[in-house]
């Protein structure tokens, strides 16, 4: 641990192949240090085996005792255990196998490499299938897998795992640290969000997030055509999660606790107060250059702001480093029990997590309680009932200030202001009455958002005896989310030091009126499904059918309402009723929503041999977002596979096994707003007329009475095959149509119609079946497992690349086609092209340049070679901010005792563009700032400083590809060394199980961006900063 | 046991088809918005339509950030309309330097590119309601009054494209919807300047005939009557008659035009002080106004304009330009070259001078305003010196004193804003008739002379009266100081220096500055260029139309002169 942090901080000097070299060195000394063999006691022994080579470090235990021991280097044991006992198998990589020993003394035993397991099942739509005989893309991770991610957010454990998934996280605050997840890019223009299923039921509230990743025994993602089984809502991809249940036993405890340390990724380096004083007076310069270069700070000024002299009037403050820890701390804590008879069995968990902020003495902390109760119950031979419960607390609690405006105000501060005054300590007034320094703490109060939720699943299963292999099963599922916030913004004083009179004059901010303000509200969501379904499933010869109709439907309801007072007299009473007494210190508001849906769903499952495979899927969804005229859409796909290498004239004796399918299917896609099949007239009331507020309504939303979901037509293509022993491979080629893609008309139609939209809200136009959007790729996995004596390991690859192409969207007809996003990906950019910086007069008079153009501007091309820069020389970038490639690399290995699991993650085809609120309004990135063109360094590879870079013809008023990054990343995204405990060691301490780790998440990053993380997406770049997480964990089985 | 579960399930899967068979599942009720039908069949939500149509669309950042929206034009804003004048600068930029230094483009229109789409919005708006008020149940002398409503509200914002765009695209009372043609040619045909105001005027005639004279309990302060609907008719009609607008009107309808507003014998100039004129707008001399309150507030003006030294933001400050404009207290011009003017230039100026402009020494506040340097804390060497003005110079027309400046939130930003007053009207009368009669005549139909009027305008601010005798010329030149300083940073100056077609000269002097330098109790004053390259060409005689608008029309929709299609 020590090693590691060691290694993180001398970071900064370390190349990264050096820091990479200086990891490898702690993991190797800590085998060393850790290393020892085990012993055992003799009554049976025996040799463990896979295949020819010996299988080393497999626990082999007396079942229902805590006598256990390990295998040798050589595969062999020596266990003490009764003539009547049953011996337990067990190895992280292979299927867990019992032997009864009947009296035997020497017991050798081949274990199945987990891989190569036929009888692996995964989940798919509605039911579960082997995976052998799966016909669809469907990638499947262990919930084994997830843990060993320190990450608390689940969806930050899968980059680099999950082949046509693109993971991106975006920031990294305690319980907003969540990453977007595209199933194979962006495939429409309208809403990508993927739809979760969890244990059945679609949508649940509550999502996939902060769900427990000790509770998840698998997460299945349907990527292809096979997804369709969800109809209207699977266009995106459906990502099915199913939870832990118990298995008939005697009960196995399993605890664990982790200790996490976090960080930021990466904070930009700012400028010091020096460099920034500096470019105030060239800000100045520039406006009136005869006023010469000290017009703000004089020579002797920069001076003391450079040698510190004066830190009362002339600090250097690292506003960073005033205001954030250089470590927060979180930990989580989970226990769980599984066993049950053989007619009912159990999993109960209970999981707690705490996680704190990265501000000094801050306000924001995160800690969450969840329980998870999963019974089954076989109530006759034929009735087996289930009961799900699950609930959970979120408690967020932050300052009243958002985190994007608190980093905000840390990359703004000048270094110039102290964030503290040396002589007594009292806080500066900041950036325009901003100190990021005590913003995050609660000094202006704090603003609680606990979020609770419940999900309760009733399942049945009736087995009609009556006809072999029909049966019946349904659920019902209420899902219910308690939304509450309460933020108490109170007044607080900040100072600024007046040096003429050596005062502190002290000026409040916060709350409203000097007096603290409140605003208190609550959301509530309720989500019904119920499902009902018949089974039929039957085999005769070789042919083997599965094949089920379900009626489905779910209703969703959210209210919301709060209320809004201000002028409390005293700071002591945060309650609402407690505030100002005029009718205008009090606001409330509220509002409701319902949708519903009604589906239908079948599918036929036809197999021959297992070796010929078909799957036929239908669904008719119903959905109220839609007209009557316009509800109902219908979905099917069909899907293939080809076993070749179980057929008898396949001979090639490296293969091991080879399949091939092809899948495709129609899904759809009602992600929008409700109610725009009407005319939308909602209140806005803000006319005053005499001394009142009157009522108002707005026309808000232009009615499109054939309102219906888009469309997608998804062709799979795949090869899957196992080949030399050790080698699995998988190649997919994906295509895919969306058409009829729900998009507002904003750009095509003149405002001269009166059909205007506003800015930065919902639409006046609705959503219309317009867009078109092709999209294809592929995806590729290539892994290795092998073992060689102790040593057991593997490697595996994968790649996506997935590209889209815009076939329509709504465009201006008179736009220049170059600027068209028609015909090309999708989220590009349009910007000038920065072709360098204006050294001289002479580069003046050799390209055309705006107007007031200078020494020290940026040069933009002039596309249309027309002798100006006019919007017509702004060009699309090539990527936009979702990378069309996403790539892994995944190493397992584990030697004796030990095990280590490392994931690298990486990003390429991607480009951001981060333009930072710089000038006399904030401070500037110290890339720029040391680098800026000036009179006194006309070779800057910057351009020149401005008042404010927002309004600059060097910054957002002319926005271009200077500022436009390579977000291409390889990321060691997560690491985990473990070690467990066994032979008699572990005996003695009676436990079952034993096992430490030392785990990490985004280690390092080998990236171009210098100044930000490369997975942000802000355009100013002021976000809270993604987290770097270094945690040691034990894990005990009872 | 098993038999029960599996009824249950039969009689759950029963309840829920039976439940379908009445009412499907999926027909749901939308219960935060209403019908289009429940608006026009209840006359009180239809009103409340109709009157939210005195305000207008957002469409930029930083436009109406505050609970209001805006009305008309772009009144107060974090960056005011004067930013783009020789009235002052925005300290921030946001968007207003480029235009000043004649950047302004199709493509970047900063500031200067929403009256167009909010305008032909609201146009929609009321042809909508106009389109179906004859439906709704309300008594015909309502219905009346609504139509007079719609159709000024209508006019006013057709006054927002002719004032910026010139010639505008008339649409009658067409409604156009999705379903219609969209690239129909009709839709992109500008018509002539004239056209245009011929089109407004008919509608301000039959809007002034049926709207009411007073305010009374059934029509609040902030509705249109007819003494808006005649005012606006005179402004139209002046800026008709002026050079820029090439013959569209004559100097004697101006003067018919604004003599309507006067013969109402309804207004009078406010007696109460210049200054608190804009404090409230319960006075005679309100014609048409925009009002605020709490939880309808727009931008808190006295942080935003305020000077660092009490924690304000600097915005908009006063130029040199304006501040050197206003004459001496006798009537007489200011002049640098005067050792008594240039050794105290804020002595013994136009009174309302002093209700506009804060400067070195002017008292804020209970304190006194310090832009000198070193020292001075509402200059450079004072804190959140980025703050400090640019030109040595804050803003105080419309600031009120007793509204917080610091930590001001939801607590400031409830000034009017004067759409109409009727010192604008007797401006208007005087520089019409000055043209069409000469200073000194009295038109027939009326009671006032451009001398008198003006001299009314110059007597209530404290000035002396204007001699008579004056040539049109000069009084041309006196009545443009008028508009100049009387009617400073209410959105006059940009339109008057482009109608009379003198911006090419005032557009293109220097952004100036004052440095004042202290030694001992010794000031000494030194103009400055407060924001460089500050330009103007004769293209920006109108503003351009969006780039996204031309291209919208397929190219069709013909951009003004100077500007790329």
């Amino acid at each position: 641990m020590k090693c590691l942090s060691d290694a993180k901080q001398s970071a900064v000097l370390l190349t990264q192949r050096q820091r990479w070299l200086s990891l490898f060195f702690c993991f190797s000394l800590s085998f060393l240090f850790f290393s020892f063999s085990s012993l055992a006691q003799t009554t049976v022994s025996g040799k463990v085996t896979s295949g020819d080579s010996a299988l080393a470090g497999v626990t082999v235990q007396v079942k229902g005792t805590s006598n256990a021991t390990a295998t040798d280097v050589q595969g062999k044991f020596t266990i003490n255990a009764a003539a009547n006992a049953t011996l337990v198998f067990s190895s992280v990589n292979f299927a867990q196998k019992e032997v009864a020993v009947d009296g035997k003394t020497t017991i050798n035993v081949q274990l199945n490499a987990l891989d190569l397991n036929l009888s692996e099942v995964v989940v798919v739509g509605y039911n579960t299938q082997k995976k052998v005989t799966l016909t669809g893309s469907v990638s499947v991770v262990k919930g084994a897998d997830l843990v060993k991610s320190p990450q608390v957010n689940v969806s930050n454990s899968f980059a680099g795992r999950i082949t046509g998934m693109i993971v991106n996280n975006r920031s990294g605050e305690p319980g907003y640290d969540g990453s977007s997840i595209l199933i194979r890019g962006l495939a429409t223009t309208n809403n990508n969000e993927v739809l979760i299923v969890v244990d059945g039921v679609p949508g649940q509230i509550g999502g996939l997030e902060r769900l427990n990743p000790n509770d998840i025994e698998s997460i299945s993602v349907l990527k292809d055509a096979s997804a369709a089984i969800y109809g209207n809502r699977a266009a995106n991809g459906v990502i099915l999660i199913t939870t832990k249940r118990g298995k008939s036993g005697k009960p196995s405890i399993n605890a664990s606790f982790n200790q996490g340390f976090t960080s930021p990724t990466r904070l930009p380096k700012m400028a010091d107060a020096a460099t920034l004083a500096t470019i105030f007076n060239e800000v100045a310069y520039y406006k009136n250059p005869t006023l010469g270069m000290n017009q703000t700070y004089s020579a002797a000024e920069i001076q003391k702001f450079a040698d510190g002299s004066d830190p009362l009037n002339y600090p250097n403050t690292d506003w960073a480093e005033t205001s954030l820890k250089k470590t927060a701390l979180q930990n989580q804590a989970n226990i769980s029990v599984a066993g049950g008879s053989d007619n009912v069995r159990y999993y109960v968990s209970s999981s707690m997590l705490n996680q704190d902020g990265l501000y000094k003495n801050g306000a924001t902390k995160y800690k969450q309680y969840s329980f998870r109760s999963n019974i089954d119950a076989n109530v006759t031979k034929d009735l087996k009932v289930s009961l799900y419960l699950s609930g959970r607390q979120e408690d967020r609690q932050y300052p009243t200030t958002s985190a994007g405006n608190i980093f905000r105000s840390i990359y703004r501060a000048f270094p110039m202001i102290n964030a503290f005054y040396p002589t007594n300590g009292l806080p500066s007034y900041g950036i325009e009455g901003s100190n990021p320094a005590v913003m995050g703490t609660d000094i202006g109060g704090v603003a609680k958002n606990p979020i609770q939720v419940f999900n309760g699943i009733l399942k049945g299963a009736y087995n009609i005896a009556a006809v072999k292999g029909l049966s019946v099963d349904g659920f019902l599922a209420i899902d219910k989310s308690w939304n509450f916030n309460k933020s108490f913004s109170k007044p607080y004083t900040l100072y600024n030091y007046d040096k003429n009179t050596n005062t502190y004059k002290p000026t409040t901010v916060g709350g409203s009126n000097n007096l603290a303000t409140l605003s208190e509200g609550q959301g509530n969501r309720t989500q019904t499904v119920s499902n009902i379904k018949v089974n039929y499933q039957t085999n005769f010869g070789k042919h083997n059918i599965l094949a089920f109709v379900g009626y489905e439907q779910s209703q969703i309801k959210t209210d919301t309402f709060g209320a809004y007072r201000e002028n409390f007299p005293t700071t002591l009473t945060p309650d609402i009723s407690q505030g100002g007494t005029s009718a205008s210190d009090s606001k409330t508001y509220g509002a409701s929503l319902s949708f519903t849906r009604k589906s239908y769903i079948g599918k036929i499952s036809y197999n021959y041999d297992e070796k010929y495979l078909v799957d036929f899927n239908m669904r008719a969804d119903g959905s109220s977002i839609f007209p009557k005229s316009k509800r109902y859409g219908y979905f099917p796909s069909a899907s293939v596979g080809w076993r070749i290498s179980q057929e008898s004239f396949f001979e090639v004796p490296f293969i091991n096994s080879l399949k091939l399918r092809a899948s495709y299917g129609l899904l759809g896609n009602d992600n929008v707003r409700p109610f725009q099949y009407m005319n939308n007239l909602t209140f806005n009331n803000q006319v005053v007329l005499g001394s009142t507020i009157v009522p108002g309504i707005d026309l808000t939303k232009l009615a499109n009475p054939i309102i219906t979901w888009e469309e997608s037509k998804k062709t799979d293509i795949a090869l899957e095959a196992t080949f030399l022993n050790h080698f699995n491979l998988e190649f997919i080629y994906f295509r895919q149509k969306r058409s009829n893609i729900l998009a507002p008309r904003n750009a095509s139609i003149a405002n001269v119609t009166g059909i205007v939209n506003p800015w930065n809200a919902s639409t006046l136009v609705p959503d219309e079946n317009i867009g078109k959007v092709n999209s294809n790729g592929f995806e590729a996995t290539l892994g290795y497992n092998n073992r060689k004596g102790d040593f057991s390991y593997g490697i595996s690859g994968n790649i996506t690349y997935a590209k889209s192409k815009i076939v329509f969207i709504d465009e201006p007809s008179g736009k220049p086609d170059y600027q068209r996003e028609t015909g090309r990906p999708m989220n590009t950019y349009l910007l000038y092209n920065a072709i360098g910086i204006f050294r001289s007069a002479d580069d003046l008079a050799k390209y055309p340049h705006l107007s007031p153009a200078d020494a020290g501007d940026l040069i933009f091309e002039d596309i249309n070679k027309d002798g100006q820069i006019t919007a017509n020389d702004q060009v699309r970038t090539k990527y936009g901010n979702i990378p069309e490639i996403m790539y892994g690399i995944l190493l397992n290995g584990s030697y004796k005792n030990f095990d280590m699991n490392i994931v690298f993650a990486g990003q390429s085809h991607v480009s951001q563009v981060v333009i930072p609120e710089a000038g006399t309004v904030g401070n500037f990135y110290s890339s720029w700032a040391d680098n800026r063109w000036s009179p006194a360094n006309p070779g800057g590879s910057y351009p020149r400083v401005a008042t404010r870079t927002s309004s600059s013809v060097n910054g957002n008023s002319y926005a271009s590809t200077f500022w436009l990054n390579n977000a291409s990343f390889l990321r060691l995204k997560n690491i985990e060394l473990g070690y467990n405990l066994t032979g008699s060691l572990l005996a003695k301490t009676r436990m079952q199980s034993l096992r430490v780790y030392l785990n990490a998440f985004n280690v390092f990053t080998i990236t171009k961006v210098k100044d930000y993380d490369p997975e942000g997406n802000n355009y100013s770049g002021q976000f809270y900063p993604q987290q770097r997480i270094v945690n040691v964990g034990v894990n005990v089985g009872l | 046991m098993k038999k029960h579960f599996f009824n249950h399930i039969l009689i759950v899967a029963g309840l829920l088809s039976a439940a379908s068979c009445k009412k499907d599942f999926l027909d749901v009720q939308a219960t935060d918005r209403l019908p289009e039908q429940e608006v026009l069949n209840d006359s009180t939500l239809f009103e409340a339509f109709v009157t939210n149509r005195y305000i207008g669309v957002r469409l930029i950042d930083k436009e109406a950030q505050d609970p209001a929206p805006v009305g008309f034009g772009r009144a107060f804003e974090y960056a005011m309309w004067s930013s783009l004048t020789d009235e002052s600068i925005y300290n921030n930029n946001d968007n207003t330097w480029f235009i000043q230094q004649g950047l302004l483009a199709p493509e970047n229109t900063g500031i200067a590119g929403t009256f167009w789409g909010r305008s032909y919005r609201s146009i929609r708006e009321v042809n909508y309601a106009l389109a179906n008020l004859p439906v709704v149940k309300m008594s015909a002398q309502h219905k009346t009054r609504l139509r007079a409503e719609l159709q000024f509200i209508r006019a006013f914002r057709y006054h927002d494209i002719i004032r910026n765009y010139g010639g505008a695209i008339l649409m009658g009372d067409k409604v156009y919807y999705l379903t219609d043609n969209l690239q129909d040619d009709n839709l992109f045909k500008r018509s002539s300047i004239k056209e245009s105001l011929d089109y407004v005027y008919t509608q301000l005639d039959s809007a002034a005939a049926d709207l009411p004279t007073d305010y009374d309990g059934s029509w609040a302060t902030g509705r249109a009557t007819k003494g808006a609907a005649l005012a606006l008719k005179s402004r139209l009609a002046l800026y008709a008659a002026s050079p820029l607008y090439e013959g569209a009107g004559t100097w004697a309808n101006a003067v018919t035009a604004a003599q309507a507003v006067i013969s109402m014998n309804k207004y009078g100039l406010f007696s109460g002080g210049y200054r608190n004129l804009f404090l409230d707008a319960n006075n005679s001399e309100a014609i048409f106004v925009r009002l605020y309150m709490k939880n309808a507030n727009h931008t808190h003006l006295e942080i935003a304009n305020g000077p660092n030294g009490y924690g304000g933001w600097g915005g908009n400050v006063p130029l040199q330009n304006l501040v050197d404009d206003y004459q001496m207290a006798d009537g007489s011009k200011f002049d640098w070259t005067n050792s008594t003017h240039s050794a105290n230039p804020y002595t013994n100026r136009d009174p309302r001078f002093y209700a506009t402009i804060l400067y070195n020494g002017a008292s804020y506040r209970g304190n006194t305003i310090e832009t000198f340097t070193p020292g001075g804390k509402d200059s450079p060497d004072g804190p959140d010196k980025w703050n400090a003005s640019l030109t040595g110079y804050y803003l105080k027309k419309f600031m009120n004193d007793a509204y917080p400046l610091q930590n001001p939130w939801g607590n400031a930003g409830f000034q009017p804003w004067y759409y109409f007053r009727y010192a604008e009207i007797l401006l208007n009368f005087a520089e019409a008739s000055n043209e069409a009669n000469g200073a000194d005549v009295v038109p027939a139909g009326s009671t006032l002379s451009a001398r008198t009027a003006v001299n009314m305008i110059r007597t209530r601010a404290g000035m002396p009266d204007l001699p008579a005798g004056m040539s049109v010329s000069a009084m041309r030149d006196a009545i443009r100081y008028e508009r100049r300083v009387e009617l400073a940073f209410e959105e006059h100056r940009f339109y008057d220096v482009r109608r009379w077609k003198i911006a090419d000269v005032t557009e293109n002097k220097p952004a100036g500055g004052i440095i004042i330098t202290k030694s001992g109790s010794t000031l000494t004053y030194t103009t400055k260029e407060a924001l460089e390259k500050r330009s103007f060409s004769a293209k920006m005689y109108w503003l351009p139309i969006p780039r996204n608008e031309i291209q919208a029309s397929n190219n069709k929709i013909t951009q003004n002169k100077g500007y790329t299609q």
